[in-house]
C-alpha cells in the first residue's frame, strides 16, 4: 500500500510545473558550478607550483639562515575538493596592503551554497501543499474514504516527495562529476570519493528534513497560499538570518577584545612598560652596587669608563659587576613583563575561542549552519583544517629550526670566521613543508556534531508533523 | 441608461491597500521586515561603536606617518568593505605596514555575509517584493474578481497601475517607518554623528533600496500576469530571484577570473618578501665585502633597488586587478541585485570603488612622506582623505547602476502591461 502511496506521490510531482522548473534550474546551476569551480582549481594548482618552483629558484641563489623565513612560509596548497566545496579557504586577505576584496562583496558559489539554499527552497516549494493542497482540492478526502491509516500517508508524501526531489539532484550531481573525471587535471582519490559519499549522505538528510518541515506547515494551514508564506519566512529565518547573525550576537553575550586592541597592548607591556621597569630595577641594583663599589658613584661615559677599564683593575671589577647587574635588571624586566605578556595572550585566546564557541553553538540552531559546518569539515575546507594546517605547520618549523641549528654548528665548526647566517649557503637537504589532508576518519568524527544536530531536527520535525498530521481535519 | 462614471485610480489603490492589510501574508512579511531590520540595525550599530572604539586605540598621533581612517557611520547600513577601509597603513622607508585593525579572531564571521541593511533588501525585501506581485493577476482572475472589475468602465492600464501603486504602497510605507525609526534611534546617541552629507546619502540609499524592492514587484506582476495560475508564478519568480540574486553575482566574479590572470595576493606578498630578503642579503654581503666603507651609499642602492622592484610588482598586480573588478562588475550588472549592491555601497562609501581609491590615496602619501622619513625627520604631516561626494560616486558607475535598476522596472512593468492587456480573465 505504501508503495502505491509513494509511486502516486512522485508521479503527481514529476509531471508538475515545479519539477520541470527545479529541475533545469539544478541541472544548469551544477554542472555549470562544477565546470567553473574546477577551471578555477587547475588555475589554483598551476600558479601554486609557480610559487613552490619560484620559491625553490630562489633558495638555490639565496638561501641563508636569517630572513628566509619569509620566503619559505608555508602555505595551504589546493586540494581536489576546490572543485566542488571551497569553504573558508578562500578568505579576504586583508592583512596585505594590496589585498583582494571581491570574495567579501560577492561569496563564492559551491556546492554546500547550492544544496543549502536553492535546495532547501526547492524542498519547500516541493511540500509546502503536501497537506493543504491536497484538502483544498478534496482529494484528501477520497484518500481518507478508503482504509488507509493517516500514518501511511504521510510516510507516503515524505518519502515520495525525497525521492522526486533526489532525481533532479542526482542527475545533476552525476553531470558535474562527469566534469571532473573528463577533467585529466583534477586526480580524485578513493578517499575524495568517499568523502563525496558522507557529504551527499549529508546533503540528503538536510533536503529531507526541509522537506519534512515544509509537510509539517503544510499540516498546520489549510490553505496552501497561507502554508507557502509561513514556509518562506521559517525559510528566510533558518537560511538566511540566524547564521548571519549568530556570529554578531555572540560577540555581544560574549565579548572578545579585538586583534589591534590586544596588539597596542602587548606592544605598551614590552615596550614602554618594560622600559620604565627594566630602568627602575636598574636604578635599585645600581644603588646597592655603589655602596659596594663607591668607585662607581662617580659620573663617566661610556667611552672614559672604557678606558679606565683597560688601565685599572679595580675599576674593571667594579665595571664588570656593575654591568652584571644592569643585565639581571633588564633581564628581570624582561620575564616580568613577558610573563604579563603571555598572561594577557592567553586570556584574549581564552575569551576568543568562547566566543567563537558560542557562535559556532548559536548558529547550529539553523540547519544551514549545520550543513556548512558538516560539509567543510568534511571536505578540509572548514575550522577543523585551519587547526590542522596550523598544526603540521608548526610541526614542520620544529624541525626546520632543528635543522638550522645543526646546519649552522657544522657550518660554523668548518670556518668559525664567517657570518653564516648572512652568507647563503645549499639548502637541498632543507625540511620540505608538506600538507597532507588530515584523515578521513578524524574529518568524519568532526563533521559528527553537526550531523548529529540534523538528525536530531529530523526527529522533531518529523513527530510534529505526524501529530499534526494525524489531528489534521481533511473537510 | 445614464453613463458609468469612470473608476478612479485611487479606488483601486484603496481597495488593493485594504485586501493586503487584511491578509495572513502582509501579517508575515511586516513581521519578518520589521524584525529584520531592528535586529540588524542594532546589531551592526553595536558591532560600529565597538570598531569607534578601537579606532581611537589607533589613530594617529600628531607627526606620525600612520594612515587609518575612522569606521564610517554608513557602515551600519551598508557595511561593504568598511573593515579594509579601517586598516592602518604606517608608512617606513621600506614600505607600508598594514594591520588589520578591527578584525576579531572569531572565524565564525567568515562562513555568512554580514547582515546589514543592503543584505536585509538583496535578500529578503526582494522575496516579499515577490510575494507582494506574484498572485495580483492570477489570484484575482481564479477567484473572478478580475473580471466583475473590467466589466466596469476602467481600463486595464488603470487597474495596472492601481495594483502596482496600492502593492507599492502596502510594502514601502511599514518599509520606509521601520527605516526611518532606527535611523532615528541611532541617531540619539551622541557617540555616532552622521555628518550633514551622511544624511543625504543615507535617503540615497534608501531610495536606491525602493527602486530595487519596486523593481521585484513589477517583476512579480509581470510573471502572474504570464501565467494562469497563482502556484506556477510562485514557482518561475523563485527561480528568477534564486538565479538573480545567488548565482549570477556568485559565479560571476569566479568566470571574470578565469577571463582576467590576476595573481593571488598570495603570490603577490611571495614575491614581495623574496625581493626584499634578496636585497637586504646582497647589501650586508657587500658591506662585508668592502669592509664597512661606503655602506650609506650601498644601502641606499639596495633600498631603491627594493622600492622600485615592489613598486613595479604592486602597480602590476593593481592595474589587472582593476580590469578584474572592472569585467566582474560588468558579467554580476546581469543581475539587478549586484548593481544594487554597487550602487549602495558606493553611496555609502563603502564600495570597492571607494576603496581602491583610498589605496591610491595612501601611496600618495607615502610619496610625499617619504622624503621626510629619509632625511630622518620625526614630524610627517598628517594624511587627510576625502570620501568621495556624491555626485563623484553617480559619475564614477552610481549613475549607471541606478539607470539600470530603473531600466529593469521599466522593462518589467511595461512587459507586465503587455501581457496583462493580452491576458484572458475568463
Amino acid at each position: 500500500m505504501l508503495g502505491t502511496l509513494i509511486k502516486k506521490e512522485i508521479l503527481n510531482s514529476v509531471f508538475s510545473f515545479r519539477f520541470v522548473v527545479i529541475f533545469a534550474l539544478l541541472l544548469v546551476v551544477v554542472p555549470v558550478t562544477i565546470f567553473i569551480l574546477t577551471n578555477d582549481y587547475v588555475r589554483k594548482v598551476d600558479e601554486y607550483s609557480f610559487r613552490q618552483n619560484g620559491i625553490e629558484n630562489y633558495l638555490k641563489n639565496y638561501a641563508h639562515f636569517n630572513r628566509i623565513m619569509n620566503v619559505i612560509m608555508p602555505s595551504q596548497p589546493p586540494i581536489p575538493f576546490y572543485s566542488i566545496v571551497r569553504g573558508i579557504s578562500s578568505d579576504v586577505n586583508i592583512a596585505k596592503f594590496d589585498d583582494d576584496p571581491l570574495p567579501a562583496v560577492f561569496p563564492l558559489l559551491d556546492l554546500v551554497f547550492i544544496v543549502g539554499i536553492l535546495l532547501s527552497l526547492a524542498a519547500l516549494i516541493f511540500s509546502y501543499d503536501a497537506v493543504s493542497g491536497e484538502k483544498e482540492d478534496g482529494t484528501l478526502k477520497l484518500m481518507m474514504s478508503n482504509c488507509l491509516a493517516r500514518s501511511k500517508i504521510i510516510l507516503g508524501k515524505i518519502i515520495g516527495g525525497t525521492l522526486t526531489l533526489l532525481i533532479p539532484f542526482v542527475l545533476s550531481m552525476i553531470l558535474g562529476l562527469f566534469v571532473i573525471l573528463l577533467n585529466s587535471r583534477v586526480a580524485w582519490t578513493g578517499t575524495n570519493w568517499a568523502t563525496l559519499a558522507f557529504l551527499l549522505l549529508g546533503a540528503v538528510i538536510y533536503v529531507f528534513l526541509f522537506l519534512v518541515l515544509g509537510v509539517f506547515i503544510s499540516a498546520r494551514h489549510h490553505s496552501s497560499s497561507a502554508s507557502i508564506m509561513t514556509s518562506l519566512f521559517v525559510w528566510v529565518l533558518l537560511i538566511l538570518v540566524v547564521p548571519n547573525l549568530s556570529p554578531y550576537l555572540a560577540s555581544l553575550i560574549s565579548p572578545a577584545p579585538s586583534q589591534i586592541k590586544m596588539e597596542r597592548e602587548v606592544s605598551r607591556l614590552t615596550d614602554v612598560e618594560r622600559d620604565d621597569l627594566g630602568r627602575k630595577l636598574q636604578d635599585e641594583r645600581l644603588r646597592e652596587i655603589v655602596k659596594k663599589y663607591p668607585v662607581l658613584a662617580e659620573r663617566f661615559s661610556e667611552a672614559e669608563a672604557k678606558a679606565r677599564v683597560e688601565k685599572d683593575p679595580a675599576f674593571r671589577e667594579a665595571y664588570q659587576a656593575r654591568t652584571k647587574e644592569v643585565d639581571a635588571a633588564w633581564s628581570e624586566a624582561n620575564r616580568i613583563q613577558n610573563k604579563k605578556r603571555d598572561d594577557l595572550q592567553e586570556e584574549f585566546n581564552r575569551k576568543v575561542g568562547a566566543q567563537t564557541r558560542l557562535s559556532r553553538g548559536l548558529s547550529m540552531s539553523s540547519p544551514l549552519s549545520d550543513f556548512t559546518y558538516m560539509a567543510t569539515d568534511l571536505t578540509s575546507t572548514g575550522i577543523m583544517n585551519l587547526r590542522h594546517f596550523e598544526q603540521i605547520r608548526s610541526g614542520w618549523e620544529h624541525t626546520y629550526w632543528d635543522y638550522v641549528q645543526g646546519r649552522t654548528t657544522a657550518l660554523q665548526k668548518q670556518n668559525p670566521a664567517v657570518d653564516w647566517s648572512n652568507t647563503p649557503v645549499d639548502v637541498s637537504d632543507m625540511p620540505r613543508f608538506q600538507y597532507k589532508e588530515e584523515a578521513l576518519a578524524a574529518r568524519a568524527k568532526g563533521a559528527l556534531w553537526p550531523f548529529a544536530i540534523l538528525m536530531l531536527m529530523n526527529l522533531i520535525v518529523f513527530s510534529a508533523a505526524y501529530i499534526s498530521f494525524v489531528k489534521y481535519d481533511v473537510r | 441608461m445614464p453613463r458609468r462614471k469612470p473608476v478612479p485610480l485611487w479606488t483601486i489603490v484603496r481597495k488593493e491597500i485594504i485586501a493586503n492589510l487584511l491578509s495572513y501574508k502582509f501579517f508575515i512579511v511586516i513581521l519578518l521586515t520589521t524584525l529584520l531590520l531592528f535586529t540588524s540595525f542594532f546589531v551592526l550599530y553595536k558591532d560600529y561603536k565597538g570598531r569607534l572604539a578601537d579606532y581611537e586605540l589607533v589613530r594617529a598621533k600628531p607627526g606620525e606617518p600612520i594612515a587609518v581612517l575612522p569606521p564610517n557611520p554608513l557602515s551600519i547600513f551598508a557595511k561593504g568593505l568598511d573593515e579594509a577601509m579601517t586598516r592602518s597603513f604606517e608608512v617606513s622607508r621600506i614600505g607600508i605596514a598594514v594591520f588589520a585593525g578591527q578584525k576579531s579572531g572569531n572565524i565564525i564571521f567568515a562562513y555568512f555575509p554580514t547582515p546589514d541593511f543592503v543584505y536585509i533588501v538583496k535578500v529578503v525585501l526582494s522575496l516579499v517584493a515577490l510575494l507582494f506581485g506574484f498572485d495580483q493577476i492570477s489570484r484575482e482572475k481564479e477567484s473572478g474578481v478580475l473580471r466583475l472589475m473590467l466589466s466596469n468602465s476602467v481600463s486595464r492600464a488603470k487597474i495596472l497601475a492601481g495594483k502596482w501603486l496600492g502593492n507599492f504602497l502596502s510594502l514601502s510605507v511599514p518599509f520606509l517607518l521601520v527605516t526611518l525609526l532606527g535611523f532615528a534611534l541611532i541617531n540619539l546617541d551622541p557617540g555616532v554623528s552622521f555628518p550633514a552629507s551622511s544624511i543625504g546619502r543615507f535617503f540615497l540609499l534608501v531610495l536606491t533600496a525602493l527602486i530595487y524592492i519596486a523593481l521585484f514587484l513589477s517583476l512579480g506582476i509581470f510573471v502572474s500576469a504570464l501565467t494562469r495560475r497563482a502556484a506556477s508564478s510562485l514557482v518561475i519568480l523563485l527561480l528568477i530571484w534564486t538565479v538573480s540574486v545567488f548565482v549570477v553575482p556568485n559565479l560571476g566574479t569566479l568566470v571574470s577570473r578565469q577571463m582576467v590572470d590576476v595573481p593571488s595576493v598570495k603570490s603577490l606578498s611571495e614575491k614581495q618578501d623574496q625581493v626584499w630578503t634578496r636585497e637586504v642579503l646582497e647589501l650586508i654581503m657587500e658591506s662585508r665585502a668592502k669592509n664597512g666603507r661606503g655602506t650609506g651609499d650601498i644601502a641606499k642602492n639596495h633600498f631603491d633597488a627594493i622600492n622600485r622592484e615592489l613598486n613595479q610588482m604592486e602597480e602590476d598586480y593593481r592595474n589587472k586587478f582593476d580590469r578584474l573588478v572592472r569585467l566582474s562588475k560588468n558579467i554580476n550588472r546581469l543581475s539587478p541585485a549586484a548593481s544594487f549592491v554597487y550602487a549602495s555601497t558606493e553611496l555609502a562609501g563603502t564600495g570597492i570603488g571607494e576603496e581602491s581609491r583610498l589605496k591610491e590615496n595612501v601611496l600618495r602619501y607615502k610619496d610625499s612622506v617619504l622624503p621626510n622619513l629619509e632625511r630622518g625627520e620625526k614630524q610627517a604631516a598628517a594624511f587627510a582623505y576625502r570620501y568621495r561626494s556624491v555626485g563623484q560616486v553617480l559619475a564614477q558607475g552610481g549613475l549607471f547602476d541606478l539607470t539600470w535598476l530603473v531600466f529593469f522596472n521599466i522593462l518589467f512593468f511595461a512587459l507586465g502591461y503587455v501581457a496583462f492587456v493580452r491576458y484572458d480573465v475568463r
